[in-house]
């Protein structure tokens, strides 16, 4: 008579086996996920058109972005800055409509960054503008861009390609803690 | 007259204004939030505002100054040259930021309804107390108003507002009252002053009890002066127990408890007949003769230890001799605090460096005798509506008196305070102050000194300035007063000053104004009549329980920031008390080893304690820091009114309970180790021979030279690292497993006579470091200005390098470090988070350096020596940090490594630190 | 013919004992599985807490879990010894151990390895330890001991397991022979269509004596690199030259150790009285003696060097050990490992299996503590004495160190149930060696 213990031993180790993978690959799996990443272009609040502003107007980045050569943040600009033509100018447009609405309300406007470090990063606007790098070597042609969109994959390794072809600093120092 | 918007710009209303309303670039790092209107001129968002302001951790009044950042202040610094601390800021200053964001802090006014207190809207509060206040004048009970030490513009207006509500503003309560000093000064120089004394001319210093370094009147300004004595210059310091100040001197004189008159009275005797200033023969004649024998035999002291010292004030061209403290904390402290007034007289000290004309303004601050009065009143129904004021009495009264009880004679009872404590406990009406960061203030520490306070932050809760209470109590009283206090402080400087004399106020946070007294005179029958009165009777044998003051909490009002409790005690090491410091010998005695609970009973008063042993401290005598025990068991001197803290007889006992506690100690002795060389020498360092090519330094070598003579041991360098690098502050229960993170720590050696030696210990930057090749993923590595940088996010946390650091100096993020709302806003932005299993260590505070290298690009120029400054050096109160660059060969640090005399630790381990120790040589101006 | 007629015995008993599950193996099963699912959990809760729920502090940022590692390194060792070198030298005893030897070494390596990575601060950055190019452009640094664990630890496991897979092929041949339905064709699989003829087997005896010879030198070299990661070091009672044979010896001892403790209950159990023979079990005891001669010898050549060389700290260091909190323990270890094994020099205690099953406890035990006391008296104990300060481990620690021996045991318990414990060819081999030696007049 043949005794049940083979199949059970096998069904039981089959099982321990799998189980064990099973975890390391959840693990694994846990892991990507977890790395998750931002989307390129993101939906905003007010669909600015920087390739109105920046392209057709032909404003300077700084004429907004006014902090950027002179703090580590470029920063947004206060919604008074729009209003100083919107009071007037194409009063029409719903996007505009919006702006005003906000300023009504007396609310501020929440952007998504789409351009973002980690915050392990140390990163100053004002080094990079005053040596000289163009806007676009980062954020890309946005004068041409309807939504803004990452271009750049801002990794470690692209920014220290950047760095070393023009003799910049790569002390981990410079960019960390 | 300036217009108001510049006078308010000038005042830096509108940096702080802004600096409250802008928004927090950075924090979110998934948002860009575009405000209303741009930020007011002056603001750049992502970079830093400093604000001169001052500190009230305690009532010297030190300069400080603060960082804002992101509208929030995130960093607490001395103010440079500042007349009362010369330019450091102490550990409790440091801490006064946690005060700022303390989770605990009164969010809004609380009102007694039934037993218990309910949180209640300004104008319920408000009102309650208005009318309470309008009953009272009705029955014609006039109040109280029992505040702590009170100065400058506030004092002005509680002058005119106590009257003016009903109340009486009564003496100032301070549980350091220097009663004893102001009575005798005042009987002998008809001055009851706090003398403002000057410790950097003697050549000879004798402190009596005073503890200058820790809580006697102005520490910080007083331990700038002292490390700054002349060379060659002699400190005796005598007291029972061993205190931060003992240890610090060049002589310590272990005196018998309550023999402080004894030594005192023969030194008088001893140096009076050939004395700068001859005694008038009245006084002479009543003065008290000891033999030496007997002082000798009173004092524990020995002979030639007396005779020495006697010696030395005689032949001192600039003596000085201080009693203070402890000494006059006892039965007899006046004939103490007298003698010690006339050894000054006599020794020429009265008017030079000791100064009564320009005094430290404690006139109006009053004694236990006071509060003893008012309880005595409130029993006998005699008193109105009751505030409490920024003041603990119940905590600080004899324990005998029940103070708290008594409180109940009053009609209402009104506390004011930013803490929950035991006064605010027993009151009908809780009203939160804002902190001194939220509001406009201006402060008078001392005689002929104006500070100014600014708002730093928008009040983080629902809180007002005491000056705003009272006006707004005066305005529903029916009265016409000014809008705000801040209006009343404006108009007041208004008057006061023109465009140029305000611009200098502001920028600078303070301003002197001449002030000139007669010189005094000694009131000779006064003298005599002391004297005679002095009793040498032979102090009591047996055990003295001693209630020290604590550099860490002052008298017990700081001690509820964890901050703190964080920094070690300087001498025990032990982090989160309360304790009772045995010396060893008794530990014998009384079986009982480090974390041994002791049952201390006085009377009917009792605590239990855990034990831990203290080297240098004399057999039979035991310290209690009096901050940490829940009611205060001692009794008062009716002399004097200051309370006696060298307690006879205290019965000890141990309870059987025990185990770990958190001290960071892991042995009092350098065990021969030679940390700190005896004699002073530089080891020759060990040959290393390498493949590996020499790291170059083409362009900076950051280098540290610490002045190991300098170093009291306060830990305020730890305070200022912990602050600026946001060291993750773990708890009791993760120092007791050995978990501290400080990143910097002054490691106490004692040596086998009991003296202390103080090393501060951070990472030394290793040129040849063994933390390096051992990280697998180059966290740890050096760079080419010579630091050892850890790279966080490049950390996997194998703790491979605290291993083999012979230092250890690396600390591991065992836990994610959390910080309880609001305290998560006192971040330092220039730094990125270190998370769970990440290893975190001092690099020389990188960012800083980083900053004076970015401001320096700006302007087009090189950095300058001394530009640099981290934060542990700022810190110091006796510049006993300097750093610099020593690839510049001008520079400070350049000469000090070279100098001789200097060292570093481990040198025969070939590590080759870029932190050079040595003693003395080094000049510390800032 | 004797020779075959035993042969087919061993055959029989062999693979009969994969079919015949008792309850003491279901049993056996059913804990260890438990505590391999248990050292999971913990570990988890290491990963999403920290590792503060370990006893480690700031002295001693190495404890337990390091002391596993380094510990079950060690009993890899006597796998690959057994089956590898004894199979150069042509010992015949190996024939009882070689299989359950090997496959101890497998279990016990993958039990290593997730040690390094349990210890780890912050495990889902663990790649950043692998040589791999990476965007960040930067490489692991080859100048730390830690990379080198990962490849003299990674090499280990790929060759013993070949080692391990190709020296059991006939047998699965066999074992498909014997095992009908799906089983069977599990086997044939794993078999690679073993036919068992003379061109196969003369390529297979090649393949064999190279992996053989390929397996050696990992023996001296893994837990030589091992014991780098101490004694490249600066701390005092790890940075010393002697540390590679050192650890060496202790693995070896410690890894017969093992082989004693796991065989004789198997033999008992899987009733192959017949097939592991005593005398086989005496060359075991001598290998035991032998090491444990070695490893005496470097305790007394490790304090000699502290006691008379230049550097006060390693002095101190030694005191502390032998006289210090740890002192229990440091004792514990030198009886354990250095004095218990002479009794081996008795013949009879030699040839007593159950005072070689106690003592290979007692062994493993001793070596456990060795290590322990290495790692954490030199921490808690170094230059600074103001840095100074003691170490005891939590549950966590001593969770995740049962739940290691768990994880051991349950693949060994499956080991046996599922493939053949015993190299069953080579015995016969053997088996008809002797038959041919007693036959010649």
């Amino acid at each position: 008579m043949k005794a049940p213990g083979p199949t059970l031993a096998a069904k039981a180790g089959g099982l321990a086996i799998a189980g064990w993978v099973a975890a390391w690959l959840l693990a694994l799996g846990a892991l990507a996920a977890w790395r998750g990443a931002v989307p390129l272009a993101p939906a905003q609040p007010i669909a600015f058109p920087h390739v109105v502003h920046a392209g057709r107007l032909g404003l300077q980045c700084t004429f907004c972005h006014v902090n950027a050569p002179r703090s580590p943040e470029a920063t947004v600009p206060p919604l008074s800055t729009c209003m100083t033509c919107h009071e007037t100018i194409a009063l029409d447009r719903p996007e505009v409509q919006k702006l005003r609405g906000y300023v009504a309300r007396g609310e501020p406007v929440t952007w998504t960054r789409v351009h973002t470090l980690p915050d392990w990063v140390r990163f100053t606007h004002k080094r990079h503008v005053r040596a000289g790098v163009d806007c676009s070597a980062c954020h890309g042609g946005v004068a041409q861009m309807a939504r803004v969109t990452r271009v750049r994959p801002l990794t470690m390794g692209w920014c220290i390609g950047c760095h070393r072809t023009r003799g910049a600093p790569t002390d981990c120092t410079t960019c960390h803690v | 007259m300036m217009d108001r918007r510049t006078f308010l710009h000038t005042l830096g209303l509108l940096t702080g204004g802004s600096a409250l309303s802008a928004c927090t670039p950075g924090k979110d790092r998934r948002h860009l939030v575009s405000a209303l209107v741009p930020p007011e001129d002056g603001v750049v968002p992502g970079q830093s505002v400093w604000h001169a302001t001052t500190c009230t951790e305690c009532p010297a009044g030190c300069g400080m100054q603060v960082r804002l950042r992101e509208g929030r202040p995130v960093k607490a610094e001395g103010v440079p040259g500042h007349p009362v601390s010369g330019g450091g800021l102490c550990v409790r200053g440091q801490a006064s930021l946690w005060r700022l964001y303390d989770p605990r802090r009164l969010r809004g006014p609380q009102v007694r309804d039934g037993g218990a207190l309910r949180a209640a809207t300004w104008d319920d509060a408000l009102s309650r107390v208005a009318s309470a206040l309008a009953e009272a004048r009705g029955a014609g009970r006039t109040g109280a108003y029992l505040s702590g030490r009170t100065t400058g513009a506030l004092a002005a207006l509680l002058a005119e507002s106590a009257p003016a509500l009903g109340l009486e503003w009564l003496p100032r309560f301070e549980p350091f009252s220097h009663a004893a000093i102001r009575r005798a000064n005042g009987l002998l120089f008809g001055a009851p002053e706090v003398p403002r004394l000057d410790a950097a001319r003697p050549d000879v210093l004798l402190t009596v009890g005073a503890d200058l370094l820790e809580t006697f009147v102005s520490p910080v300004g007083l331990a700038a002066q002292v490390v700054a004595g002349p060379a060659g210059r002699r400190w005796w310091h005598a007291e029972p127990h061993c205190s931060l100040t003992g240890a610090n001197a060049d002589r310590r004189l272990v005196l018998r408890a309550g023999s402080e008159p004894w030594l005192l009275a023969w030194l008088l005797a001893r140096v009076a007949p050939s004395a700068r200033r001859p005694l008038p023969p009245a006084v002479v004649a009543a003065m008290p003769r000891p033999s030496i024998a007997a002082t000798a035999e009173a004092t524990g002291v020995a002979v030639d230890a007396l005779e020495a010292l006697g010696a030395a004030l005689a032949a001192a061209k600039e003596p000085l001799v201080v009693a203070g403290a402890i000494a006059t904390a006892a039965e007899g402290g006046l004939a103490v605090a007298g003698l010690a007034a006339l050894l000054q007289w006599t020794l020429g000290a009265t008017g030079r460096t000791v100064d009564l004309a320009r005094g430290e303004g404690y006139g109006d601050v009053g004694s236990l005798l006071d509060l003893r009065a008012l309880g005595e009143r409130l029993e006998r129904g005699q008193v109105g509506v009751l505030f409490v004021a920024r003041a603990n009495p119940v905590r600080h009264a004899p324990a005998a008196w029940r103070l708290a009880g008594k409180l109940a004679g009053a009609t209402l009872r009104v506390g004011l305070g930013d803490l929950m404590d035991e006064t605010l406990r027993e009151m009908d009406v809780v009203l939160p102050l804002s902190h001194p960061l939220e509001t406009w203030e201006e402060l008078a520490p001392r005689r002929g000194l104006r500070e100014l306070l600014r708002p730093a932050a928008a009040p983080l809760g629902d809180t007002r300035a005491e000056g705003d209470v009272l006006l707004e109590l005066r305005r529903r009283a029916g009265e016409t007063v000014a809008p705000s206090y801040q209006e009343r402080l404006m108009a007041g400087w208004r008057a006061r000053y023109d465009d140029a004399a305000l611009r200098a106020y502001s920028a600078a946070g303070w301003a002197e104004e001449p002030v000139s007294g007669p010189p005094v005179g000694l009131d000779a029958g006064a003298a005599a009549e002391l004297l005679r009165g002095v009793r040498l009777s032979p102090p009591k044998p047996g055990l003295v329980l001693v209630l020290a003051p604590s550099i860490r909490s002052f008298d017990g009002r700081s001690r509820a920031l964890q901050l703190l409790e964080e920094v070690p005690d300087p001498l025990t090491t032990v982090t989160y008390g309360p304790w009772i410091s045995v010396a060893p010998g008794d530990a014998r005695r009384l079986g009982v080893a480090d974390g041994d609970e002791l049952r201390v009973t006085l009377g009917g008063w009792s605590a239990e304690l855990p034990a831990k042993l203290q080297p240098g401290l004399a057999e039979g005598v035991f310290v209690v820091q009096r901050d940490v025990l829940p009611s205060f068991p001692g009794g008062m001197d009716p002399a004097t009114g200051e309370a006696i803290c060298a307690l006879p007889g205290p019965g000890l006992e141990r309870t059987g309970r025990g185990g770990r506690m958190p001290y960071l100690s892991g042995s009092p002795s350098q065990q021969g180790r030679g940390l700190i060389p005896e004699p002073i020498h530089r080891k020759e360092t060990a040959k290393r021979a390498s493949l590996y090519p020499e790291h170059p330094h083409p362009e900076h070598r950051w280098t540290m030279a610490i002045d190991v003579s300098r170093c009291i041991g306060c830990g305020a360098c730890a305070a200022s690292c912990y602050v600026e690098n946001d060291v993750p502050v773990t708890g009791a229960r993760e120092h007791r497993l050995g978990r501290e993170m400080s990143w910097l720590r002054i490691e106490p050696f004692y040596d086998a006579a009991g003296g202390v030696d103080f090393l501060p210990i951070l990472c030394q930057q290793c040129h040849a470091a063994p933390c390096e090749p051992v990280c697998p993923v180059y966290a740890a590595y050096h760079n080419p200005e010579g630091l050892n940088v850890q790279v966080y996010n490049r950390c996997i946390g194998t703790r491979y390098c605290s291993n083999n650091c012979p230092y250890k100096v690396r600390r591991f993020n065992w836990f994610d470090p959390v910080r309880e709302a609001p305290l998560d806003l006192l971040h330092n932005p220039d730094l990125s988070a270190r998370g769970r299993g990440i290893m975190e260590k001092c690099t020389f505070c990188v960012q800083r350096i980083t900053a004076a290298r970015d401001r320096a690009k700006d302007e087009g120029r090189a950095v300058r020596d001394g530009e640099v400054v981290p934060a542990c050096a700022q810190s110091c109160p006796t510049t006993a940090i300097v750093f610099g660059d020593l690839n510049d060969a001008g520079s400070r640090i350049a000469a000090l490594v070279k100098a001789p005399g200097s060292w570093r630790v481990f040198e025969e381990l070939g590590t080759e630190p870029s932190v050079h120790y040595h003693r003395g040589g080094g000049e510390g101006e800032r | 013919m004797t020779g075959t007629r035993v042969g087919s015995e061993v055959e029989r008993d062999v693979l009969g004992a994969i079919r015949r599950p008792g309850w003491r193996w279901l049993l056996g099963l059913a804990v260890s599985g438990l505590l391999a699912v248990l050292l999971h959990v913990l570990w988890g809760a290491l990963i999403v807490r920290g590792l503060g729920l370990t006893g480690l502090n700031n002295p001693v940022g190495w404890a337990v879990l390091i002391t596993n590692f380094v510990f079950w390194v060690g009993i890899a060792h006597s796998g690959t010894l057994i089956s590898a070198v004894l199979f150069l030298f042509r010992a015949r005893f190996r024939t009882s151990f070689n299989r359950s030897a090997e496959a101890m070494t497998v279990f016990a390596i993958l039990v290593a390895g997730m040690f390094p990575l349990i210890h780890l601060g912050r495990v889902w950055v663990f790649y950043f330890l692998l040589p791999y190019p990476i965007e960040r452009l930067i490489w692991p640094n080859f100048r730390s001991p830690l990379p080198w664990d990962v490849f003299a630890v990674t090499t280990y496991l790929i060759v013993s397991v070949v080692f391990f897979y190709v020296g059991m092929i006939p047998d699965l041949a066999l074992a498909r022979r014997h095992l009908p339905g799906l089983r069977g064709r599990i086997y044939a699989v794993l078999s690679l269509g073993w036919q068992g003829t003379g061109e196969q087997w003369r390529h297979y005896a090649r393949l064999y004596l190279f992996l053989a010879a390929f397996a050696t030198p990992l023996v001296a070299s893994v837990h030589s690199i091992v014991s780098w990661d101490f004694a490249v070091s600066i701390v005092p009672g790890w940075h010393t030259t002697i540390f590679a044979p050192y650890f060496v010896a202790g693995a070896i001892l410690s890894g017969t150790a093992m082989v004693l403790t796991l065989s004789i209950p198997m033999r008992r159990w899987l009733g192959l009285e017949a097939h592991m023979p005593i005398d086989h079990y005496e060359g075991i005891a001598k290998i035991l003696l032998f090491t444990s001669l070695l490893v005496g010898y470097t305790y007394v050549v490790e304090q000699g060097l502290s006691l008379y060389g230049p550097s006060p700290f390693e002095r101190d260091q030694y005191a502390f050990r032998a006289f210090g909190p740890y002192r229990g323990l440091f004792w514990l270890m030198v009886v354990c490992n250095a004095i218990l094994p002479l009794t081996l020099f008795l013949r009879r205690a030699r040839r007593s299996l159950p005072w070689l099953f106690v003592l290979g406890i007692l062994v493993n035990v001793g070596m456990w503590t060795e290590r322990f006391v290495l790692i954490v008296a030199s921490l808690s104990h170094d230059f600074d004495p103001y840095a100074w300060g003691t170490y005891s481990p939590t549950r966590y620690e001593i969770g995740i160190t049962a739940g290691s021996f768990g994880l051991f045991f349950l693949f060994f318990l499956l080991f046996s149930r599922l493939l053949p414990v015993i190299a069953i060819t080579e015995s016969k081999q053997a088996l008809a060696d002797r038959a041919g030696e007693e036959g010649t007049p």
